[in-house]
């Protein structure tokens, strides 16, 4: 493979390792030498900064999550230095009208505390808040990305698995997290959940017990124990495992779209130094800016309206974040078939749709991969990646699959729907039981057949190049191509390995650069693409 | 040992290469671009700073950094988008997995030294697996029996009992006259003011004894009727009460109950009644429990019996 | 001692002011048409999370039909369906003790068209049996022309005498806070049989409304008075605690209100006047449980109502947008739309370079 790149056609001449005479001046340098004495890192360094990764939008999707994650370490840090994570009763002697003089705990004082009192405490709490929903809907995102595309094939199962994982923990981790101020709203959360743990058949109650330290509300316990686990058990294990993402990312090489000078032993797109660099970095800052700017301008989850968790107070229109909805919707339209019999009782209306269902789903993500080389018998290492129209199969079960989670998700609020549309919350109700299995067989049958479709057109997805007609004096019709309007080709070169140095005779104005209609003739090695 | 690949790695490009060449068409323009974010970001980051100082709303200090590290971000990004080596450029991708020779050397290195290990000494791996298997089961003692007591019978019962005054939250006791029909009040058993358990919802829907179900004559006296508040579902307190229709509906899963006939779901997820506190009047007029619930309270779990 | 087997239309007077069997009427009418009101501004937000699942409605079509039975707010509120409280003796004992930041649509606007009212505190009146807490009578309103309204407006329905017909309850002995509840939110006159009558632009004037309201309790003075709301000494810290029991179980915690079972519903508080919100509570209009005096203290009342007409009408949101006061729900369209598909945007515009 090594010497097929060195017989690529049209290579430039100077490969010459050319004359420095500034080798041994700078300081950097000098830093670089020593620390490639102790570590033995430059060739692998400079492989590093010729890592290739390919030019395509939805390659940015996984970013979007591995952004939101440092903003959330950065603003989690921030919260967990006035935030206490105890149940103990104290009372709240703030600004707030409404809490002054009342009973709470000290979870949620402080919350409040760090809301109304701490300087930049509510941007920083409601970016928090605003990068988790982030987190987990871009995580959704970028799976959905990777599905599409075929890009969890050989050999990248294990690293789809490490995704489903960040999946599960980041929801996981959500849900914790929106449980902790001890407001009323959160305490619900938490009610529900202990039900659904004591639902399951044989342990649960126990599980329950041995987590909330008693019965419900337990002995104050829990508070302390889900931050442990939001700030330091669940966090560490996301850093490694995104850790483990990249690497295998790194390792395996990013997959990239069909296309010219695109093959299956090869990478083509921009260079990690700078091209990447530069490209992630400003993307880091401006996932930062909207998280932000969200936190700053949009109001999520205020606390101090909700007033102290108590178990016997409820307010109606309770949902959890929309990471939850879907089990929520599940809950909620799932019939009422307690199974009861020989001296044992099993909840199967909360165990089905809230212990089996999250069972299934994650265990279904798991094993896609190996389903689908099982079921199409292609167990052949994939790099270029599909168009989601060549599987129709894949497409129209994905989408599917979509939008069962979707008529869930919309279950979840079905008090508010039939609030504002002025239906029967009945009606809404049996809808939706309808609609979760309707919906799911009609989208993913039009995703089939769309795709199906659109694959059978040859030039699908290319901008289409009107044709001129002509009629000859004969009689005779003629059709060719219309001349290209702007855009309608665009110039891709031959790729090139990254070259060490990179001398740029800075060209000031356009036209240097060939026409970028693409009629002239551009430099060697230029070819024509159609988009 | 001549590196083939390091060989092939060019040092260098003619600068004219078009590679080379920045990706915008005019980069004297995105140039004067990217500068102008970068001066923006830096007027707005430090006005975040002033804002900071001088305690402005938390709107104008997130509003400054936002749009700060917005100008900022798209700016590092219009550099790296506009004015880099417009590529492209490519790298092999290696076949990841070894030479046949290589795998057959690994298999064996794994399995055939394993052999020494499993294969001659079998007593010793029984007893190597019997002492991790009491590890895992050792340790599961202080990690997870530590954690809270055993259930117990603890969920079989309230702390209502026989003759448990009806009081509210803050304790105060309840009398026959304190609700009106169409009232509701949150109550506790006097010796269990807020008990998440034992909140029992109390409703007055008549001036006459109401019985709900057969077996329960007298179990709403002065037409008062007390039905656990924690939900048959997932435990959410049940407090709405849809006066006009005399049903209970749960703001959690939407589960409807029919108050008349003994709080039976009749609609949602829920599978049993709201269990029923039999209550009583003393000589003075207060309401009192004549017992504890007669069934576990709450969502259903594995140990409860049928009832 | 008798068993409740029976329907639910067969509940006996229950000697206690009110009329069980009307309630039941209200209960039992399922016509349905569609309200004339329409939707405003204040609603779009939430709709457009509605949009996305709208085929809900469709495949509801039997009870869609009577859809839209909407509470219009901000705007036409203007034209005085609040406007009592401004010329109400509550509203002039007030001190708002919630500070109230920049205007708000919900403010009650003075009509003008009212004259001065004069109220004086009368608790147990002309050997009306007594509400149990202060109360207030309107000393100005003229009987006579309150008989007169109540033939133009409510006979048709109520019947001449107000004793109930088919179609509508007794009114006698339901108190003056009934009858000014109902009239003073505009849901009575009825404008639509619905499952529940929607507040809408109220059609009598306060002077008007006080007349029928006087008119009514002249025929039985019995059932609960007009409650004084005074809230100089109302604590917010209270009526917090007491609306997270009381009323958040319907309202929701934002007071946004929400679906009951079988179409009705619990109404958004961001309109009602202090006095109205008393009302409602020792009333309890509609579905809605009725909390007497020795369930909620005046001064628990007093809590309550400063309450919902301080911070649950015109919350701080120091957070920013408050996203219609619907929680996750507008959160999660937010943080996927905004934050998830923006964020999309912006890979797009880095990311595409072909």
């Amino acid at each position: 493979m090594s010497t097929q790149a060195a017989q690529g056609p049209t290579r430039p001449q100077s490969r010459t390792r050319p004359a420095r005479k500034d080798r041994k001046g700078s300081a950097v340098d000098r830093s670089l030498n020593w620390i490639d004495d102790r570590l033995g890192v430059s060739k692998a360094g400079r492989t590093f900064m010729d890592k290739i990764f390919p030019d395509h939008w939805s390659f940015m999707l996984g970013e979007i999550a591995l952004y939101s994650f440092v903003v959330l370490v950065a603003t989690g840090i921030f919260l967990t230095l006035y935030y206490i994570p105890s149940s103990k009763e104290v009372i709240y002697h703030g600004s707030y009208l409404p809490l002054k003089g009342r009973k709470m705990s000290e979870a949620y004082l402080s919350t409040v505390n760090l809301s109304l009192k701490v300087r930049f405490g509510l941007v920083m709490r409601q970016a928090h808040h605003w990068a988790a929903d982030v987190f987990v809907g871009a995580i959704a995102v970028h799976m959905c990305r990777v599905f599409f595309t075929g890009a969890f094939r050989r050999p990248r199962e294990l690293n789809w698995a490490v995704g489903v994982t960040l999946l599960t923990l980041a929801i996981v981790n959500g849900f914790i997290g929106y449980s902790l101020p001890g407001d009323l709203i959160s305490g619900t959360g938490l009610r529900i959940m202990f039900s659904i743990i004591l639902s399951i058949p044989l342990i649960g109650t126990y599980l329950a017990f041995f987590l909330f330290g008693g019965n419900y509300p337990g002995n104050g316990i829990i508070i302390p124990r889900l931050f442990i686990i939001h700030v330091l058990i669940v966090p560490a294990i996301i850093a490694a495992l995104i850790g483990a993402h990249l690497f295998l990312l790194v390792r395996q090489k990013h997959t990239q779209f069909a296309g010219p000078g695109r093959r299956e032993d090869n990478v083509v797109g921009s260079p990690m130094w700078p091209n990447f660099m530069l490209k992630t970095t400003g993307f880091q800052a401006m996932v930062a800016a909207v998280l932000l700017g969200l936190g700053a301008f949009a109001q999520i989850n205020p606390i101090w309206q909700f007033g102290p968790y108590v178990p016997y107070k409820v307010s109606y229109a309770v949902q959890p974040d929309w990471y939850m909805a879907w089990l929520d919707g599940a809950l909620r339209i799932m019939p009422s078939w307690e199974f009861a019999g020989f001296g044992h009782t099993i909840p199967l209306e909360v165990t089905l749709p809230a212990v089996v269902l999250p069972g299934l789903t994650f265990g279904l993500f798991y094993a896609w991969p190996f389903l689908e080389a099982r079921f199409t018998g292609d167990y052949l290492p994939h790099h270029i990646l599909d168009r989601p129209r060549d599987r129709p199969r894949r497409t129209g079960l994905g989408a599917g699959i979509l939008a069962f989670y979707f008529v869930l998700f919309g279950a979840s609020s079905t008090d508010v729907l039939a609030n504002y549309l002025h239906v029967s919350l009945n009606a809404v109700l049996w809808s939706f039981r309808v609609l979760v299995f309707v919906v799911p067989v009609i989208v993913g049958f039009l995703a089939y057949e769309i795709s199906k479709e659109l694959a059978a057109l040859p030039d699908s997805g290319k901008r289409k190049r009107a044709m001129i007609v002509e009629r000859t004096p004969q009689g005779e019709y003629l059709a060719e191509p219309a001349e290209p309007r702007p855009g309608d080709g665009t110039e891709e070169l031959e790729p090139e390995p990254v070259p060490v140095h990179m001398p740029v005779a800075e060209l000031v104005g356009s036209g240097s650069l060939g026409d970028e209609t693409g009629t002239e003739a551009g430099p060697a090695g230029v070819r024509q693409v159609e988009r | 040992m001549v590196d083939h690949e390091e060989l092939a790695r060019p040092w260098t490009l003619p600068p004219d290469d078009p590679r080379l060449q920045p990706y915008a068409k005019n980069p004297a323009r995105a140039e004067k671009v990217i500068a102008a974010c970068f001066i923006f970001a830096i007027l707005c980051l430090a006005a975040f700073g002033a804002s900071y100082w001088q305690a402005a709303s938390e709107r104008v200090m997130g509003g400054f950094l936002a749009v700060g590290l917005f100008a900022l971000g798209f700016g590092i990004a219009a550099w790296g988008k506009y004015l880099t080596p417009r590529g492209p450029f490519e790298e092999p991708r290696h076949i990841l997995h070894g030479t046949q020779l290589e795998q057959e050397a690994f298999q064996a290195a794994v399995v055939e030294r394993a052999e020494v290990v499993i294969g001659r000494r079998p007593f010793l791996i029984k007893l190597l697996a019997m002492a991790g298997g009491i590890t895992a089961v050792v340790m599961a003692f202080p990690l997870l029996r530590s954690l809270g007591p055993l259930p117990g019978k603890s969920l079989f019962h309230t702390p209502w009992r026989k003759g448990s005054r009806v009081v509210t939250a803050s304790g105060r006791a309840i009398t026959v006259d304190d609700l009106e029909v169409g009232g509701i009040l949150t109550v506790f058993p006097e010796q269990a003011p807020g008990s998440a358990v034992a909140q029992t919802l109390l409703i007055r829907v008549a001036t006459e004894p109401i019985v709900t179900q057969p077996g329960r004559e007298t179990w709403g006296p002065a037409g008062y009727l007390a039905f656990s508040k924690v939900c048959t579902h997932a435990g959410c307190p049940v407090t709405l009460y849809e006066e006009q229709f005399q049903q209970l509906l749960c703001p959690c899963h939407q589960s409807l109950f029919d108050i008349y006939d003994g709080a039976v779901p009749v609609f949602g997820p829920a599978p049993r009644p709201l269990p029923q506190l039999p209550l009583m009047v003393d000589d003075q007029g207060y309401l009192r429990a004549q017992a504890d619930y007669d069934q576990p309270i709450g969502p259903g779990f594995w140990e409860r019996t049928t009832t | 001692m008798k068993r409740f087997s029976f329907s639910r239309s067969k509940r006996s007077f229950d000697g206690d002011g009110r009329d069980g069997s009307s309630r039941a009427h209200r209960a039992r009418r399922t016509r349905r048409q569609k309200s004339s009101s329409s939707l405003v501004l204040y609603r779009l937000l939430p709709m457009a999370v509605v949009v996305a699942v709208v085929a809900v409605g469709f495949l509801s079509a039997g009870t869609a039909t009577k859809a839209s039975a909407s509470t219009p707010k901000g705007s036409t509120h203007s034209k005085g369906s609040g406007s009592s409280a401004a010329a109400d003796p509550s509203s002039s004992v007030t001190h708002e003790p919630f500070p109230i930041k920049g205007s708000s649509g919900y403010l009650p606007s003075e009509p003008g068209s009212a004259g001065p009212e004069e109220f004086g505190l009368q608790p147990g009146e002309n050997g009306a049996p007594k509400s149990g807490y202060p109360t207030i009578t309107f000393k100005n309103a003229n009987v006579k022309e309150g008989y007169a309204l109540f033939q133009a407006n409510c006979a048709s329905c109520h019947g001449p005498d107000a004793a109930g017909t088919e179609i509508a309850p007794n009114l006698q002995g339901l108190g003056a806070a009934t009858i000014d509840f109902w009239v003073s939110t505009g849901r009575m006159p009825l404008a639509n049989a619905d499952i529940q009558a929607a507040i809408k632009p109220r059609r009598l004037d306060p002077a008007q409304t006080h007349d029928v309201v006087a008119w009514v309790t002249s025929l039985d003075p019995g059932g609960p008075g007009v409650p004084l709301v005074d809230l100089s000494h109302a604590s917010l810290a209270q009526g917090q605690s007491l609306f997270t029991l009381n009323c958040a179980g319907c309202h929701t915690i934002t007071g946004a209100g929400d679906a009951l079972s079988g179409g009705a519903f619990a109404p958004t508080l961001h309109i009602a006047t202090p006095r109205q919100v008393a009302e409602a509570i020792r009333t309890g209009p509609g579905n809605m449980p009725r909390f007497g005096p020795g369930n909620l203290s005046t001064q628990q009342v007093d809590d309550i109502v400063a309450y919902v007409t301080g911070p649950i009408q015109h919350p701080d949101n120091p957070g920013g947008f408050g996203l219609g006061g619907i929680g996750p729900v507008a959160e999660g369209f937010v943080a996927l739309l905004i934050g998830v598909g923006g964020l999309m945007l912006i890979g797009y515009w880095i990311g595409d370079r072909t």
